[in-house]
This record gives structure tokens, C-alpha cells and sequence, in this order.
């Protein structure tokens, strides 16, 4: 039962893991946090379902589908909203984030209508068994797609040139722009890599929870974003980290019978961690240079 | 200093500008109210409807009218009553519960309504049962199903199931008929009607002495239930009783069958809704819900039959919802009330809508307790089959 409950947690704290990603990548290269964040999983989520619905194609394409459409959007988003006003006080594009979240869910809404639709039928789910546990099709597949994709963006960041490039952006941002690095490339890079992530949570979770809204971004955003700094803000593993340790800690806390504070167990944990670590679990503590 | 007089001047402004806005119109209401209460004459008999047409409960107030409409024109065509014609005044509050008291006035203010069917939501109508029973004016809400309606005074009436007759005709049911005796509860924290439905059916389950062997506790607006679920996943229950509304209901199903659990689900009718088949889809098929009217080709009686009929007609074949044949049996309890009082002053025939007792409608019998609380019969037992919402059983209450 217990063991049961974890794995639920672990399957739901992939998907906050998929979408802290984006939060923490984008911060720690230009310290913003991108509140729209939220929005790019809600729309990745329906160009899913628009993909299986109208197109009729299977999971994979639909998945794939859906992280492009949210590259691109990430990146245009990025370019529109955010970059005029890099230069500008930091309350600025923060205030924008805000203002394009509120603008995307609005938008899903005309276009939808605000209740939730029902995740189409795309495959047969099967239920095995796991020794005391048993396990789902559906909670294999997410666990195996986000565990690639995380796989993927740890080897992109670790070995690939544009990950470098992104590593020395995050640690210097002049810095690495005297050093010849082109750092609009390496924002747009990153905003494109955390939408696509946030995309394929959104997938993920409509078809684990067969349902998806317009405004399914919020929550989901914000318990995401507690993963991302309970994790320790800009650290890539601390992401991963926090967005398990919230999904455990809420489908425990739900089947211990305080579903009622279901949303508070992130944010208490979140303080609680904050008190004993303000970095985060795997933050690194900023040295302040004189 | 130039800056901060500009603000005091505009605040100013909107202040005034609220003001007037939040007083229009009720200068002229009160001298139309002033010296009259004289009894009400003329050759029409005037009954008020009081809900939406448009807005978010549009649908509800529609039907209701649609109901109330075909009750009219029965009783004008057989000669009217007491010798007069029967007149609706149609208002629309958009949904709106400051809209929905102001139309409560002008109804009774200005077209002196004997009385006012409607609104067809709780919300609405306890705002707008106080300004009626002030008035000497009954209220009679086709739809209002939540507490601490009637309560408000002895003008005010409803025509409904209420979740107090449902729950435990259907937890009976469920013991004697399907042999249940061991279910789980599940409960919608933040939802009003599922916390009340809960202790109704709880109340029921005692008294037929079924076990609970599980309660989960959920909240509006959930999508991930996989930790309540498997919860009650060994309990072996012989069913799943769920209280809340169609979409989380809907959507726990789906996570009861993801999890290999084959149980069914029994709610009220915060479950009645398209998006609960669609949503649900196979994962709710045997689930069952209760509700005050259904249309059963088989068991309704030749009264309920000829209004199916007679609604179809008029509606491209459309079958009539609960809303439609409780707004018809709200003017005909009126009616029925009218013509035993021979008058149609409401202090005098409120004392006979009191009275009524075992009385025919369409939506079944009508009983008014003592505390003028409906008691009908039957309770309408629906399942889902095949995707579709099919009448299960009807059953009778005493």
C-alpha cells in the first residue's frame, strides 16, 4: 500500500520535475522567473489532443507534435515579451510573465470554453504486476519519457556545446558575452529546451489524469516552481530532485487523509526547507563579489 | 500637489458615479410601491417567473419557463381559472444574484404577481424568498434543492427532490435490491452540496446497517485522484457511493478503472451532466445517480406521458429535462391551490398549498411536510448503458 502510494508520487512528480526544469534553467541563466511557464504546459497539453483529435495520430507523434509547438512558442515568447526588456528593472519582465499567463489561459478559454475536455482515447491502458505494487501503461510511459527526456537534457547540458555555452551563460552572463558566446542564442536555446519539456508534461498529465483545461497551468505551475526552488533555484538535478520530493510528499499527505491541504504541503515544505537551506536542497550559496 | 487633487477628483467621480448607478431605477420602484396593496383585481390571474435567461444558469431558467408555459396553456385553453386567464411576466436576472432580487421586486411591485415560480438555483432564490415573504407574495422555486429554503418563511415553497428523500430511498435500495452491504464514501471537501449529501447518506447507511469501509475526501477542481483510489483499492466494497459533481466524478472513475478496481459509483444529481458520460466514458458505464424526474417510456403514468409528448412536439423531438416538468408542476400546484382557496389572494390559498397531500403532478407525488418541506415520489434511480442514461428503477417513497 505504502509502496503503492510512492510509486503514484513518483509518476506525479516526474511531470513537476518535466516542468521545473523550465523554471530553473530560465532563471538561472537570466534570474526571471517565468510565470507564462505554466501556460506553455496547459497549450502542449492541448496540441496534444488536438494532434490525437483532428490529426489522428498516435502518442508519439502527438508528443512530438506538441514539444514543437511549444519550442516554438517558448522561443517566440521569449523574443517578444521578454527580450525588450532585459535591460530594464527586473520587476518588468516579471510583470510581463504574468501578464502573458493571464493572456494564454484567457485565450484557451475563448478558443475551449473554461471546462476541462476528457484526454482522448489513444491507447489501452494495462495494469501489471509488480510484486506488491502494481503499475500502470500510463505510469510506465511517463516515467520512461521523462526520465529520457531528462536523461537527454542532462547530456545536452553536460556534453554538447550549446549546453557549455548555457552552463557559462548561467554562471557569467557578461562575462560569457565578452567571451564570444552568442547569448541570445543561448536564451532562446534554453527557453526552447524548457518549453519543450513543459510540453510533454503537459501530454503526460492529461493522459495520466484524462483530462485537460485551460487553467490546469496554474497549480501545476506553481507547485512546479516550489519544486524548483525547493530543489535549489537554477540547479538542473535540484529540479528533479524537488519535483519528486513534492509529488511523493502530496500523494502521501492525500492518502494520509489531508487531501484538504493537499496545495499547502508544497509551499510548507518549501518554507520548511527554506528555513534550514535558503539555497534550496542543491542550491550552491551565491558568493557576493566585492 | 497638482497630482494628488487629480486623483481626489476622479476618485470623487467614481465614487459618485457608483453611487448613481447602484440607486438607478429605485426611486421610481418605491413611489410605484407607496399606496397600493389594494387586492389584486383585473381578468388576469398574474404569476411571476424569476430566473435566467441568459448566463451561466441560462439553461436551467429556460426549461423551467418552457415547463411553466405548457402548464398555462393547459389550463387558459380548459377555461382559464376562476373564470380568469392565467398571465406570466417573464423577467430575465442573467444570472445574477443583485439582478435576481431586483426582478423579484419589480414583480411584485410593479405587476403585482399573486406569486413567483422560480429561481431555479438555491442561490438565487434565498436572496430572492425574503423580499417575497415581505410581501405577502409565494415563492415557489422549481429547482432549488440546498438548505434553508422554506425556512425563510410560510410563503415560500419548492417542488423538488430534495437530497433528504433521494439519499435514503437509494441507500434502501441499494441494500435490499442489490444486496450491498459494505461501501466506501467519497466526499468533495469544498463543495457544499457533496459535504451535505455525504452526512445524508451516512445517515441512511446506519440506518440500514451498511459498513463503511473507507471514506476519501476530494476537492472541485482535482484532476489527479490515483492516492484516494488506491486507498480504498482493498477494501472490497460493493460499491462506491461519490457525492460530488460530474467532472471530478467522472474522472475518479477513470482512475477506479486505471487501477483495475471494477466497483460502480452511486451520487446524486450533482452528477447529472453530458460531461459526465463523455468524460467518463466506458470507465462510468453501471454508474447510478438519483434524480427527481427522468423520462421512462415504460413506467411513467398517462399524466407524465402526455406532457413528454406534448413537450417533444414543441421541441423537435427534444425530451424534457427535470427543469421543464417541475416549472409545469409549479403552476399547477398554484392552480390546484388557487381553485381550492377560490381565491387567488396568496395569504388565502398559501394555506392550501400547505395542504397538499399526495398530489398528481408530472415529476411523481407531491406531499408538503409540516414544515412545507416537498416529499415526492418516486425517486428516479438513472444508470449509465451504454454510454447513455437509462431509468434503472424507480423508487417508491412512502
Amino acid at each position: 500500500m505504502l509502496s503503492q502510494q510512492i510509486l503514484n508520487g513518483i509518476t506525479l512528480g516526474a511531470t513537476y520535475a518535466l516542468i521545473a526544469l523550465g523554471y530553473t534553467m530560465v532563471y538561472g541563466i537570466i534570474q526571471l522567473i517565468n510565470f507564462a511557464h505554466g501556460e506553455i504546459y496547459m497549450v502542449g497539453a492541448f496540441v496534444g489532443v488536438f494532434m490525437i483529435t483532428v490529426f489522428q495520430q498516435g502518442l508519439v507523434v502527438s508528443l512530438a507534435a506538441a514539444m514543437l509547438a511549444c519550442v516554438i512558442m517558448g522561443v517566440t515568447i521569449e523574443r517578444f515579451a521578454y527580450r525588450p526588456l532585459r535591460r530594464s528593472t527586473r520587476l518588468a519582465p516579471l510583470i510581463s510573465a504574468i501578464g502573458l499567463s493571464i493572456f494564454l489561459q484567457t485565450l484557451m478559454t475563448k478558443i475551449k470554453g473554461p471546462q476541462p475536455i476528457p484526454f482522448p482515447h489513444v491507447m489501452e491502458d494495462a495494469l501489471y504486476k509488480l510484486g506488491p505494487i502494481e503499475i500502470s501503461k500510463v505510469q510506465i510511459i511517463i516515467l520512461v519519457v521523462a526520465s529520457l527526456l531528462m536523461a537527454g537534457l542532462h547530456f545536452i547540458v553536460k556534453y554538447v556545446k550549446i549546453g557549455k555555452a548555457m552552463r557559462a551563460a548561467s554562471e557569467d552572463y557578461d562575462t560569457s558575452a565578452l567571451m564570444g558566446i552568442n547569448v541570445n542564442r543561448v536564451i532562446s536555446f534554453t527557453f526552447a529546451i524548457g518549453s519543450s519539456l513543459a510540453a510533454a508534461g503537459g501530454v503526460l498529465v492529461g493522459l495520466y489524469f484524462n483530462s485537460v483545461s485551460p487553467f490546469m497551468g496554474v497549480t501545476a505551475g506553481l507547485k512546479a516552481f516550489c519544486a524548483a526552488v525547493l530543489g535549489g533555484i537554477g540547479s538542473i538535478p535540484g529540479a528533479m530532485l524537488g519535483g519528486l520530493f513534492i509529488g511523493v510528499a502530496e500523494t502521501l499527505g492525500i492518502a494520509g487523509g489531508f487531501d484538504t491541504y493537499k496545495d499547502a504541503i508544497a509551499f510548507t515544505l518549501l518554507i520548511i526547507v527554506l528555513l534550514f537551506r535558503p539555497t534550496g536542497l542543491l542550491g550552491r550559496p551565491i558568493q557576493k563579489k566585492v | 500637489m497638482k497630482k494628488s487633487k487629480i486623483y481626489f477628483i476622479l476618485s470623487a467621480l467614481m465614487i459618485t458615479a457608483l453611487l448613481l448607478t447602484g440607486c438607478g431605477g429605485g426611486g421610481d420602484e418605491k413611489k410605484q410601491a407607496e399606496g397600493e396593496k389594494a387586492a389584486t383585481g383585473g381578468d388576469t390571474i398574474k404569476i411571476g417567473f424569476l430566473g435566467a435567461k441568459t448566463g451561466g444558469h441560462a439553461a436551467y431558467g429556460v426549461e423551467t419557463l418552457k415547463g411553466i408555459k405548457m402548464a398555462v396553456e393547459d389550463i387558459n385553453t380548459a377555461g382559464g381559472l376562476l373564470g380568469k386567464k392565467i398571465e406570466i411576466v417573464e423577467e430575465d436576472h442573467g444570472s445574477k444574484v443583485s439582478e435576481g432580487t431586483t426582478v423579484t421586486q419589480k414583480l411584485i411591485t410593479r405587476d403585482k404577481v399573486v406569486a413567483i415560480i422560480g429561481d431555479p438555483t438555491t442561490g438565487i432564490t434565498k436572496a430572492a424568498a425574503p423580499i417575497a415573504q415581505q410581501n405577502k407574495v409565494v415563492l415557489l422555486s422549481a429547482g432549488a434543492v440546498g438548505p434553508g429554503v422554506v425556512e425563510i418563511g410560510d410563503y415560500i415553497y419548492r417542488d423538488v427532490l430534495l437530497n433528504s428523500v433521494g439519499a435514503p430511498a437509494v441507500t434502501k435500495y441499494l441494500n435490499e435490491k442489490l444486496g450491498w452491504k459494505k461501501v466506501v464514501v467519497v466526499t468533495s471537501m469544498n463543495n457544499d452540496f457533496s459535504v451535505g449529501l455525504t452526512d445524508l447518506f451516512k445517515e441512511a447507511l446506519i440506518e440500514n446497517k451498511m459498513e463503511i469501509v473507507g471514506e476519501q475526501s476530494i476537492q472541485d477542481g482535482d484532476q489527479n485522484f490515483a492516492a484516494q483510489v488506491t486507498a480504498i483499492k482493498d477494501k472490497n466494497a460493493d460499491g462506491i457511493i461519490f457525492t460530488g459533481y460530474y467532472t471530478e466524478g467522472a474522472l475518479f472513475m477513470k482512475e477506479v478503472r486505471k487501477q483495475g478496481l471494477k466497483s460502480v459509483l452511486v451520487g446524486g444529481d450533482g452528477l447529472m451532466s453530458d460531461v459526465f458520460l463523455k468524460m467518463g466514458a466506458e470507465a462510468v458505464e453501471g454508474s447510478m445517480f438519483f434524480c427527481g424526474f427522468a423520462v421512462d417510456e415504460t413506467k411513467s403514468s398517462d399524466k407524465t406521458k402526455k406532457f413528454i409528448e406534448a413537450y417533444k412536439a414543441g421541441n423537435n423531438g427534444v425530451q424534457p429535462d427535470y427543469f421543464s416538468v417541475q416549472g409545469y408542476d409549479a403552476v399547477m400546484l398554484i392552480a390546484d391551490a388557487i381553485k381550492a382557496a377560490n381565491s387567488d389572494d396568496p395569504e388565502k390559498f398559501r394555506v392550501e398549498l400547505a395542504k397538499t397531500k399526495n398530489w398528481e403532478g408530472v415529476s411523481g407525488t407531491i406531499t408538503f411536510d409540516e414544515s412545507r418541506e416537498p416529499i415526492k415520489s418516486p425517486v428516479y434511480l438513472l444508470e449509465v448503458k451504454e454510454g447513455k442514461l437509462a431509468v434503472k428503477d424507480t423508487i417508491e417513497v412512502k
